[in-house]
């Protein structure tokens, strides 16, 4: 009818933004219309009827009994305050007028949102409905709504009763006031509108506690496993088993049949609650990165006690037992949170505010729990607080398995990081060894040389002095002098280090000059002064320049009858040079036209050769001589 | 000279260093020994006034001896007689207080004419025993050189020093510096005095931190 009014707008041809704009508003409101035609189908023709009263007696019968003792009850009905006794079942009955729902022709039903702990229906001594097995072990329906649908031909117009038995367990046999027996109010009416009650109920109180205890299970043995396999982080395996043992406490909502009696049933679930316990405070404490010994000890031993101590009170005293054990329990997380909490406020501020909110939608869950049982509070806001733990339990399961996962990474990138710091090292103790082994080659070198330098001192030094001033023989004396002479400077070659230039000239002048003053010859040298000669000389090559230095020296004193000898020495182009003069009466030619070899004028060549030199004579009789030994510097005149 | 010792194990040589400084000190006693422990069971029973100590013996060092000389009569002249010219083997030696050295193969005269200018008060010095004197006393001054009690040399001392370890003869820095060829044979006599006062000096404190004094 809507619709017809909109189509019939009789201004079609705006322009174009406005007709844009009124095809919108066109579609929305047919929108609108579709969906209110449709609850206009819906709605029931027949008005519902609330029953707020019952006619209640308790009798575990076949039918309503026809006893005395029946008296009016107030729905919903709770058995603590009507039935205080101990009651296992109760038989309502209503009785009301339905006018015109048998002509109707509609589907009936009958909602009740909560028989305790199960139901048989009859209407007009017909039944049409039982929820559960109402003798043990008794179908655990408390949370779970009834719907039963009728046909309307089944009533009366005047004078239907109704009687409902309900099976269930007085207070003090359970654990918790919510599986006490008791019958909320019926609702009675076609089935079209009932049903979507129904459906709203079924899910929260049975669904959706179906759907998160599958997921804390999943999500629980997960975070299990991984602190299982992982020891360190031992607050996994405990949130894991909060997790699982939750999800156990959550099934109460929708498992109805058990094959044991109810009462081992209550006492399973008050048991449960030690071992939620055990592992919420294990896990408070390890994640805040404690372990204390009484705890660990502590813990087991409550979940051992608690199950002896509801033994000892009896399947009578079950219910108050429980509570002051929840209360123990209950007292327990909080001050293990609160600690927790502390902890995290000053070392780890982000951990805290997840924590914190978790904890918070704990305590209000328990808030609304308890004033839920004290006050009338709509269901659903019920419903929700008993969700909410369990999905923020999720939410902070969520976050440690990312946490793992990050951990995980970052624990690889260690490893690589360590294993690129191994080879590093490896590397550096390979080269220091390498090092190490040159080092002690050279030791052992230098130790070997220094063994033989002795050997030949004490044994060929001595045997060499003992001819030296032993022989009769003057040249044998001579010769066996100039042996150890050349021994100490073989010595000095095999063991000696780098010689400083201007050291070396010292030494040369040293002996040089001494030595020909003592032969009355008239001495000069000349040489660079120190700030010129930052070269050094190699042992071998100050050894042999010694040697033909002495030999010069002796070919003048005894063979030249020089009056006068100068010596220069010059560094110059990259050679090391050493000029020797004497105004003597120069070396004799020998036949083949080579000098005298008597004055040692050979093996001074010969040693100038070896270290890549030349020592040239010139001399001629009356002209004196003059000896030109020149070295390459780089090969034996290193800079310094 | 009337007593010396003579320290030699090798036999030919000593007797034939026995016969040299009989001809250089005609009247004098001489104890030899061939081995350390006889020569210091000798310093500690007679006095003597010079001592020729060789360096490599079978039992030890000669340094020993020189040692035990200095400590118990410091008068002793030691004069060190070897086959060794390097200062590896003199440095400790004169360390140790000896007033100079003698090479062994060195011709009758020169030996003998090196002992008298010792016994007269003239001790040689070779350009590399210079060098190592000046490097020592260099580290000694050093500002962390710890709490000797201060031997330093003086200015003429370190200038004789310097010039020996260029190569000039003693009578060459005699000329040059103006002075007597004695004077210069002082300054090398208070050279080798004060190496060895350092050394003994330097060798105590070291004992001392080694803690063989803690009685």
């Amino acid at each position: 009818m809507l619709h017809n009014r909109c189509t019939a707008n009789p201004n079609p041809c705006r322009p174009l933004v406005n007709r844009a704009r009124w095809l919108c508003l066109r579609m929305t409101v047919w929108l609108l219309a579709v969906a209110s035609a449709g609850l206009v189908h819906g709605a029931p023709t027949t008005p519902s009827l609330r029953f707020t009263q019952a006619l209640a007696v308790a009798a575990d019968t076949e039918w309503f009994p026809d006893l005395p003792r029946a008296r009016s009850v107030q729905l919903p009905d709770d058995w603590a305050v009507t039935h205080p006794g101990d009651v296992s079942a109760v038989w309502y009955r209503v009785s009301f007028d339905a006018d015109g729902a048998r002509d109707s022709g509609e589907l009936m039903a009958l909602y009740i949102e909560r028989a305790c702990s199960s139901v048989q229906v009859l209407l007009n001594g017909k039944l049409i409905h039982v929820s559960g097995r109402l003798t043990e072990p008794v179908s655990r329906n408390c949370q779970r709504p009834q719907l039963i649908a009728f046909s309307g031909a089944l009533l009366e117009p005047r004078n239907n009763q109704l009687d409902l038995k309900v099976a269930g367990f007085p207070v003090h046999r359970v654990a918790s006031h919510q599986r006490a027996g008791g019958l909320s109010v019926v609702e009675l009416g076609p089935h079209s509108a009932l049903v979507a009650k129904h459906r709203w109920r079924t899910a929260f109180a049975v669904n959706l506690p179906q759907v998160i205890t599958g997921s804390l299970v999943l999500v629980g043995s997960l975070i299990f496993a991984m602190g299982w396999v992982n020891r360190a982080q031992s607050f996994l395996a405990y949130y894991g088993a909060l997790l699982i043992g939750w999800a156990l406490v959550l099934s109460r909502q929708w498992v109805s049949d058990m094959p044991w009696p109810n009462a081992s049933s209550e006492f399973l679930l008050a048991i449960l609650a030690s071992f939620v316990t055990f592992a919420a405070v294990q896990f408070l404490m390890r994640y805040g990165g404690e372990r204390r010994r009484w705890i660990d000890i502590g813990l087991p031993v409550q979940c051992a006690v608690m199950p002896l101590s509801l033994m000892v009170a009896g399947p009578q005293r079950l219910h108050a037992m429980a509570t002051f054990w929840y209360l123990v329990l209950a007292l327990q997380i909080a001050v293990a949170a609160v600690h927790y909490l502390r902890k995290a406020w000053l070392l780890r501020r982000q951990q805290f505010w997840l924590m914190a909110a978790l904890g918070g939608a704990m305590a209000l869950a328990a808030a609304l729990e308890f004033i839920a049982q004290q006050f009338a509070l709509d269901q659903r806001v019920v419903d929700a607080a008993q969700l909410l733990p369990p999905l923020m339990f999720m939410g902070l399961g969520l976050r440690m398995v990312q946490q793992y996962g990050r951990a995980l990474h970052d624990a690889q990138q260690d490893r690589l990081e360590l294993e690129r710091r191994v080879q590093d090292a490896a590397v550096q103790i390979e080269r220091n060894f390498a090092q190490l082994a040159d080092m002690k080659v050279e030791q052992v070198t230098e130790r070997e040389r220094k063994r033989i330098a002795a050997d030949l001192h004490d044994d060929l030094g001595a045997k060499l002095l003992t001819i030296v001033h032993t022989s009769d023989n003057e040249r044998i004396s001579t010769l066996a002098r100039e042996a150890l002479e050349e021994m100490r400077l073989s010595v000095r070659g095999l063991t000696g280090k780098p010689v400083p230039l201007l050291n070396a000239l010292g030494d040369w002048r040293a002996e040089v000059m001494s030595r020909l003053s003592q032969a009355g010859v008239d001495g000069h040298w000349q040489a660079p002064t120190e700030e010129d000669v930052p070269q050094v000389l190699s042992a071998r090559a100050y050894v042999q320049t010694t040697r033909i230095l002495r030999e010069a020296v002796s070919n003048i004193i005894k063979h030249s009858g020089a009056s006068r000898c100068t010596v220069r020495c010059t560094i110059a182009k990259g050679d090391f040079q050493l000029i020797v003069q004497d105004n003597g009466k120069g070396i004799p030619m020998e036949l083949d036209g080579r000098l005298d070899r008597g004055h040692g004028m050979a093996s001074m060549k010969h040693r100038a050769k070896q270290l890549q030199g030349q020592c040239l004579v010139e001399s001629g009789p009356g002209y004196g001589t003059v000896i030109r030994l020149t070295l390459p510097i780089d090969r034996h005149v290193a800079p310094a | 000279m009337k007593t010396i010792l003579l320290l030699e194990d090798l036999p030919e040589i000593r007797s034939w260093l026995k016969s040299l400084v009989t001809q250089v000190f005609p009247n004098a006693q001489i104890v030899e020994c061939a081995r350390v422990h006889d020569a210091l069971a000798q310093v500690t029973a007679q006095k003597f006034e010079l001592a020729l100590v060789d360096l490599g013996l079978p039992d030890g060092s000669g340094v020993d001896v020189v040692t035990a000389l200095r400590e118990s009569q410091p008068e002793a002249l030691s004069v060190i007689v070897t086959i060794h010219d390097d200062d590896e083997h003199l440095f400790p030696a004169l360390q140790a207080g000896a007033y100079g050295y003698i090479l062994k193969e060195q011709s009758r005269e020169l030996i003998t004419e090196q002992l008298q200018r010792i016994s007269q008060g003239e001790p040689p010095l070779s350009p590399s025993i210079a060098r190592k004197v000046i490097a020592y006393f260099a580290a000694q001054n050093k500002p962390q050189a710890n709490a000797l009690p201060h031997v330093s040399l003086t200015e003429r001392e370190s200038e004789v020093l310097l010039r020996v370890a260029k190569g000039f003869t003693l009578p060459e820095i005699g000329v040059q510096l103006g002075l007597s060829r004695h004077t210069i044979a002082d300054y090398v006599k208070q050279i080798y005095r004060k190496l060895n006062v350092s050394s003994r000096a330097e060798a105590a404190l070291e004992a001392q931190r080694l803690g063989l004094f803690r009685r």
